[in-house]
């Protein structure tokens, strides 16, 4: 182990730690969701690519400014999220619990091809936001972009904290995650904190698409699967359930990734990050914000 | 006006005209990934089969063995770049009226599905698949070798990048080491670097002095740019398809890695790459077996266009495959009719293994008796958002 490993170990935390928070946010938002419903939406990967897609249409069409892009992207998944909370989630029996997730399955297939049609399968460039800056830190360089990208995500995560403990929105959201059957009877109207939530969590899946389509710097369908998946994986980590958790559990992933990738390379990484996931299904199924499970 | 000469003119008018076979067509099934991923190859490639049917059909169509023409037909079936897809796909086109059929896209389809035909015509003791199938896409090498019933009118990659990296050799000689980036998981890109790229950049004097890989839906190209940059390489070698291309170029624009050469996969001198980066692609070099070079390749490339597809080094032999197969339906006296299936299929097998040369977009291609083709090539380079013919290795 010579100084340049050392110095790739840190150059691939902190490219890591920077990235993940994209993958914290994914994960906030099936948290979020898994939160108020007690339900699981597999169509939110492919929802917040599809919003990230409006983004893109606002970018070759209009030559919009990078802000509002990715405003676009953002307010596109929110509109996406109500759609999929409509047909997948407000009308599935509450006593069939895999009605919604099936459904949300057919409509993460559905959106994909859609989107796949609709872009014929050809990347597309996408804004990124002080993508040449570099920070050099020693031998360490950081990117501004990705930089940019932990700050956008950051605030959304700071107005997501604003807006579900400083607002009565938030409270009522609270309430229903905590007690459905109380909150209704207190009159709150659950169906309409259910449906906020999933704009919520859409426009959170946006700005995630979008942050991670900057960072790349070329828009694609494959990214699709990637965020499900990674979303996934977060949110087991972190608990389902616990905003926080989801936090950690980004930035966790994101770093455990590129680590892996620098110690047993591109074709071994995935295994790990698997690994990591089965140890904590196995050993703190909970999470690590959940409870210790008794098994069995 | 009098019966007799209105007769007489009618019967002289029905003698002139071509026996048409209003009832007959020639079935030519296309297949290969129109969806997914890599999508955009079996759009183009159905889009060059429509078109190149569509002239033949607009010129006559085919003469039949009875002296009747016949029109072409086509249909693009979805196979998703997927083996067992693929196989039953093939499988369902076996089942139709089609004669033979063109595809498929991807390398790691091609692979197994031919591996379910016939190894050894007339070995009667093999009870694989008897239908010819006409490759335009998938590239791997040596595929065609798996079974008789396999045609492939796909470049030689061996070739061309051996004849480019001399050619680097020669017009860079300060140029010394070489660092290549693999695709992994796509069979196509990790053949070709490992097995050609390699080979043709040591064999012509150049130091391997890297790799980095990563899989076909990385985002994320840091760790691999990074080590490109310490080792500093006089040529960089991209063996990926365009997403992740653009994704190691805009990576490596960021770490201000600047080879004195840049050399790319042939399946990324696509418009994909122009679409997705064409300024981190300024001055790519790709061999390709297709560019708008002469007049036919213009007309053909407008043909597609106007079906909604691009020409390029992929679907142009999905073009050339079906003016190929127009020459051996005629030459080999193909019926047409339901009762001949089995008995045309073959003569269309028999007729293509006979062939040793035909007319290809760029000039004659040459066919080998394994199955494969020697296709004629010209490097280009990606220069202000299109693809410019740097050098042409035949002039």
């Amino acid at each position: 182990m010579d100084y340049f490993f050392f110095i790739d170990l840190i150059q691939s935390t902190v490219d890591g730690l920077l990235f993940g928070t994209t993958y914290a946010l994914i994960g906030i938002g099936f948290t979020l969701i898994f939160g108020v419903m007690r339900k699981l939406n597999l169509a939110y990967g492919a929802a917040a690519l599809a919003g990230t897609y409006i983004g893109l249409v606002m970018f070759l069409t209009f030559d919009a400014h990078p802000a509002i892009v990715f405003l676009a992207s953002a307010i596109g998944s929110g509109l996406i999220g109500l759609v999929v909370y409509l047909c997948c989630f407000r009308f599935t029996p509450e006593n069939y619990p895999m009605a919604s997730l099936l459904a949300s399955v057919g409509m993460l297939l559905f959106i994909d091809e859609v989107v796949i049609h609709a872009s014929h399968g050809l990347p597309y460039p996408y804004p990124s936001v002080f993508r040449d800056a570099i920070i050099e830190i020693g031998d360490v360089w950081v990117r501004g972009d990705l930089l940019f990208v932990f700050f956008m995500c950051v605030v959304a995560m700071g107005i997501l904290f604003w807006l579900l403990y400083r607002t009565p929105l938030g409270l009522a959201t609270r309430a229903v995650s905590q007690q459905p059957r109380a909150a209704q009877l207190c009159g709150i109207d659950v169906t309409r904190v259910n449906m906020m939530t999933f704009g919520i969590a859409g426009v959170l899946g946006g700005i995630a698409g979008a942050m991670t389509a900057a960072a790349v710097g070329v828009l694609s369908p494959v990214i699709a699967m990637g965020l499900t998946v990674k979303g996934l994986i977060v949110v087991v980590i972190g608990g389902l359930g616990f905003i926080p958790g989801a936090i950690i559990a980004g930035l966790l992933v994101g770093a455990a990734e590129n680590i892996f990738l620098l110690l047993r390379g591109v074709t071994e990484r995935d295994i790990y990050v698997m690994l990591l996931l089965f140890i904590f299904l196995t050993l703190r199924p909970g999470g690590l914000f959940g409870n210790a499970q008794s098994r069995d | 006006m009098r019966l007799k000469p209105l007769l007489t003119a009618s019967a002289l008018a029905l003698a002139a005209a071509p026996a048409v076979a209003q009832d007959k067509t020639i079935n030519i099934a296309g297949f290969g990934a129109s969806s997914g991923v890599v999508g955009i190859f079996g759009q183009n490639s159905g889009a060059a089969m429509a078109a190149a049917v569509e002239k033949i059909n607009a010129e006559g169509g085919v003469t039949l063995a009875d002296g009747s023409k016949a029109m072409l037909v086509t249909q693009y079936y979805d196979d998703r770049c997927n083996a067992e897809e693929g196989i039953s796909v093939l499988r369902r086109i076996a089942s139709t009226d089609a004669v033979v059929a063109v595809g498929p896209t991807c390398s790691n389809v091609a692979e197994p599905l031919f591996g379910i035909l016939q190894a050894s015509v007339d070995d009667s003791g093999d009870t694989g698949l008897q239908f010819p199938v006409f490759t335009d896409v998938a590239i791997k090498g040596g595929l065609a070798g798996i079974s008789e019933w396999v045609f492939r009118n796909t470049p030689s990659e061996a070739t061309m990048y051996d004849e480019l990296f001399a050619w680097i050799r020669e017009t860079h000689p300060d140029a010394k080491t070489i660092y290549g980036g693999v695709e992994e998981d796509f069979a196509h890109s990790r053949f070709t670097w490992y097995s050609v790229m390699k080979t043709a950049a040591e064999k012509h004097g150049f130091e391997i002095v890297g790799e980095a890989q990563w899989l076909l839906n990385d985002t994320n190209f840091s760790n691999q740019a990074r080590g490109m940059r310490r080792a500093e390489p006089d040529v960089v070698a991209i063996s990926a398809h365009p997403f992740t291309t653009c994704g190691m170029l805009r990576e490596m624009a960021r770490q201000k890695i600047e080879p004195k050469v840049l050399v790319g996969l042939t399946s990324s001198s696509s418009l994909e790459t122009l679409t997705g980066c064409a300024n981190e692609a300024e001055g790519i070099i790709i061999p390709t077996s297709f560019a708008p070079v002469n007049d036919a390749a213009k007309a053909a490339a407008e043909a597609v266009g106007a079906k909604g597809g691009a020409l390029d080094l992929h679907s142009a032999s999905a073009w050339e495959n079906i003016m190929i197969l127009r020459d051996v339906i005629e030459a080999s006296g193909i019926e047409g009719t339901p009762e001949s299936l089995e008995e045309d299929r073959r003569k269309i097998r028999d007729g293509l293994a006979a062939l040793t040369e035909v007319n290809g977009l760029l000039g004659t291609n040459k066919r080998m008796p394994d199955g494969e083709a020697v296709k004629p090539y010209v490097f280009v380079n990606a220069a202000s958002g299109n693809w410019a013919v740097l050098h042409n290795p035949g002039s």
